[in-house]
């Protein structure tokens, strides 16, 4: 869960990026290195095989201050896709603020993408956490590629929450930004909720975005109607 | 169910980062190499590295004196633990006796995970001994310090900051590679240790849905069981009225009256003995079965045998031959279930073979204290991949609804069952079209061991 440091007036936010093997996890975590400042944010550690596949997983920590002096840390992970990593992606998942979960859009993926998707939906609530609530947003990666879903044809991921869907391109950086923009959107509610981040710690839907995305190189991102960004 | 707590989710010390031991060796020959101590501490103030270079007599002079120590632990004190800003600078903090220290905090993902403390040094532009170090005591010997202080090295404050700098890349790199290495290998354990956990879990529900079905496979035969013993009774009262108007006891009948009793008669009694397989295999997979063992003379189990199947196989149009060696020993065994066996055997063998073939039991004493009854015939045959599972419980060989032949798959795992108690195997050899061969190969003593549990899962019989 996300700890909260009255002390020294910290927040840290724990980000999982999840979805089946080759669905573009690492990449959007690879397109987020090189979109955001490197003062703001660690290396991005890469725990993988040799044949370039996750083993364990991707982290990449993101820290910044805002004005009211309150530390902001995001950690971004991603989990291993392959099936043999059950219990990995289980274990990367403990005590998460955030999913952005990361589907191949192509038709011919259909069935393995909801079968990721409930078995996510399992993984949490083993961890405790409940999906109903948590913070969630399905990026549909690919959207480059032939044969992609349309619109109305997300519905076998939408029986027991309805999350909103970001379309992307990670290899090209498209929809990256967008997703973490759109989670972190609804995380800030979510966490403003649980402990009134407005109230209590003074820090306001608007700022914690903006002094998140200041850092970022926002070109081509479109992040219009999500928080007041730059 | 909740996971145990997750090294990702552990704060991890700069301590647990670092091979101190190497990370000491590195430290020293950084020092070495700059002529300058060096000192790191953690995150909440322990220190893990101490390298002195030059300072010893220097220092070890002013701690003679009572201020000069006080002052000095003073220095030391700051130098460890006064805040510092949380970023990537160098501060200095200088100490009443002219030297210099450059201080600079260990960041890592954004957190202040401990400090690099890189002096004392004697900044270049320092000409004499200041005053703050001269009044300590009065009988201080400035000449003696100064001479002291030759063997610490001068560096300018640029150049001291250039190599704090780089002594902090160098921390960053070992820290990342530490955490990194110590991520790999504690999610490595974790991740098999949630694995073991997992298919503990799924152990457990396979134990139990396995005992459940134990228990359902344990009712369904004492169920069968009952049922075939309740079925027998009103059956066998049938057959026995049947008979006694046949004998004309219940006035004089017509032909087709006699016709149709005989059918009645013989109808019930197949139903009869289908219902006995079933009470018979119920009870062997209930273990309720127990060998009746006596000396017995096979060649007079086989004549039986045949006499109970003759009429079936003239009616069919076999030849039927019980040929027993003269030499057959006699058998410790149980001769009910033996001729039962033969019976089903003879059966199946006249149910599978046409018109003017012919079906042969013949017994021969075999080596080792063993004999071996034989039914052959020169029926259909059993294709080679039947072969395998024609004694499961409830085989048919032609499983589909409308086959030609009837029975209820018993009538071989029943054989097995009681040829197995004996302490014996039944074996078969066929050939399509040309026949099928069991055997029987008992022991000459049977020891009555308990009949074997068939399973029905695996399911038994040509016909």
């Amino acid at each position: 869960m996300v700890q909260f440091n009255n002390e020294t007036r910290e927040i840290a936010v724990k980000v999982v990026y999840y979805g089946p093997a080759l669905s573009g996890k690492t990449t959007n975590l690879q397109a987020l290195f090189q979109k955001i400042d490197a003062k703001v944010r660690g290396r991005l550690m890469t725990l993988d095989t040799k044949d370039d596949r996750t083993l364990f997983f991707d982290m990449m920590p993101v820290f910044f201050r805002t004005a009211a002096g309150v530390k902001i840390k995001l950690k971004l992970y991603t989990v291993p896709g392959q099936v043999m990593h059950e219990s990995t992606r289980r274990i990367v998942l403990q005590g998460t603020d955030a999913v952005a979960f990361v589907a191949d859009c192509r038709r011919s993926e259909i069935a393995s993408t909801l079968a990721y998707w409930n078995n996510m939906l399992k993984n949490l609530e083993a961890n405790g956490l409940d999906y109903r609530s948590l913070p969630i947003v399905i990026q549909m990666n690919k959207q480059d590629l032939d044969d992609v879903r349309n619109h109305d044809e997300y519905q076998d991921l939408m029986q027991v929450i309805r999350p909103p869907i970001v379309p992307a391109v990670a290899t090209r950086g498209e929809g990256v930004l967008e997703t973490l923009h759109l989670l972190l959107q609804l995380t800030f509610r979510h966490l403003d909720s649980l402990v009134g981040l407005e109230k209590k710690w003074k820090v306001s839907e608007h700022e914690f975005l903006d002094t998140i995305f200041a850092h970022v190189d926002l070109k081509g991102a479109n992040l219009e109607g999500a928080g007041g960004t730059r | 169910m909740t996971l145990p707590p997750s090294v990702l989710q552990a704060v991890v010390s700069l301590g647990d980062l670092l091979d101190l031991k190497s990370f000491t060796e590195v430290c020293q020959s950084f020092a070495e190499l700059y002529r300058v101590g060096l000192k790191v501490f953690d995150g909440t103030g322990n220190k893990l590295v101490d390298v002195k270079v030059g300072n010893a007599d220097f220092c070890g002079y002013i701690w003679q004196k009572p201020d000069g120590r006080s002052q000095c632990i003073a220095t030391v004190g700051r130098v460890k633990s006064e805040a510092v800003p949380e970023e990537a600078k160098v501060t200095a903090f200088d100490c009443f006796s002219g030297c210099r220290y450059a201080v600079r905090p260990v960041l890592y993902e954004g957190d202040v995970v401990g400090r690099i403390v890189f002096g004392p040094f004697v900044p270049d532009d320092l000409v004499d001994l200041p005053q703050t170090l001269t009044s300590i005591s009065n009988d201080f010997d400035a000449k003696l310090a100064a001479g002291y202080m030759q063997k610490i090295r001068r560096v300018p404050q640029g150049t001291a900051e250039k190599i704090v700098k780089h002594f902090a890349d160098l921390v960053d790199v070992l820290v990342f590679t530490g955490h990194k290495n110590l991520l790999t290998a504690r999610l490595h354990i974790e991740a098999i240790q949630e694995s073991y956990r997992e298919l503990q879990e799924k152990n457990r529900q396979i134990e139990e849905s396995y005992s459940a079905l134990k228990e359902l496979d344990r009712l369904k035969s004492n169920f069968l069981a009952t049922m075939s013993h309740e079925l027998r009774t009103p059956l066998t009262s049938v057959i026995g009225y049947s008979e006694m108007m046949l004998e004309g006891l219940g006035g004089p009948l017509t032909a087709e009256q006699r016709e149709y009793l005989g059918i009645i008669m013989e109808k019930g009694e197949s139903l009869l003995q289908l219902i006995t397989s079933i009470l018979d295999i119920s009870k062997i997979e209930a273990g309720r079965v127990k060998l009746v063992v006596q000396e017995s003379e096979l060649g007079q189990v086989m004549r039986d045998a045949v006499a109970t199947v003759m009429p079936l196989a003239r009616k069919k149009g076999l030849k039927l031959l019980c040929e027993p060696q003269p030499d057959l020993p006699r058998v410790h065994c149980d001769r009910e279930k033996i001729r039962q066996c033969l019976i089903n055997l003879l059966s199946n063998a006249v149910k599978f073979t046409t018109a003017g073939g012919q079906v042969k039991v013949s017994g021969q004493r075999l080596p080792q204290e063993q004999v071996a009854l034989t039914v052959a015939d020169t029926g259909i045959g059993i294709a080679a991949h039947h072969l395998p599972r024609v004694f499961d419980v409830f085989y048919q060989v032609d499983g589909s609804s409308t086959r030609e032949y009837g029975g209820a798959g018993l009538g071989l795992a029943i054989v097995k069952s009681f040829i197995e108690a004996h302490g014996g195997q039944v074996k078969v050899e066929s050939v399509v079209g040309k026949g099928t061969t069991f055997t029987l190969v008992l022991p000459v003593r049977a020891s009555a061991t308990t009949i074997p549990m068939v399973s029905s899962s695996h399911a038994a019989a040509t016909g």
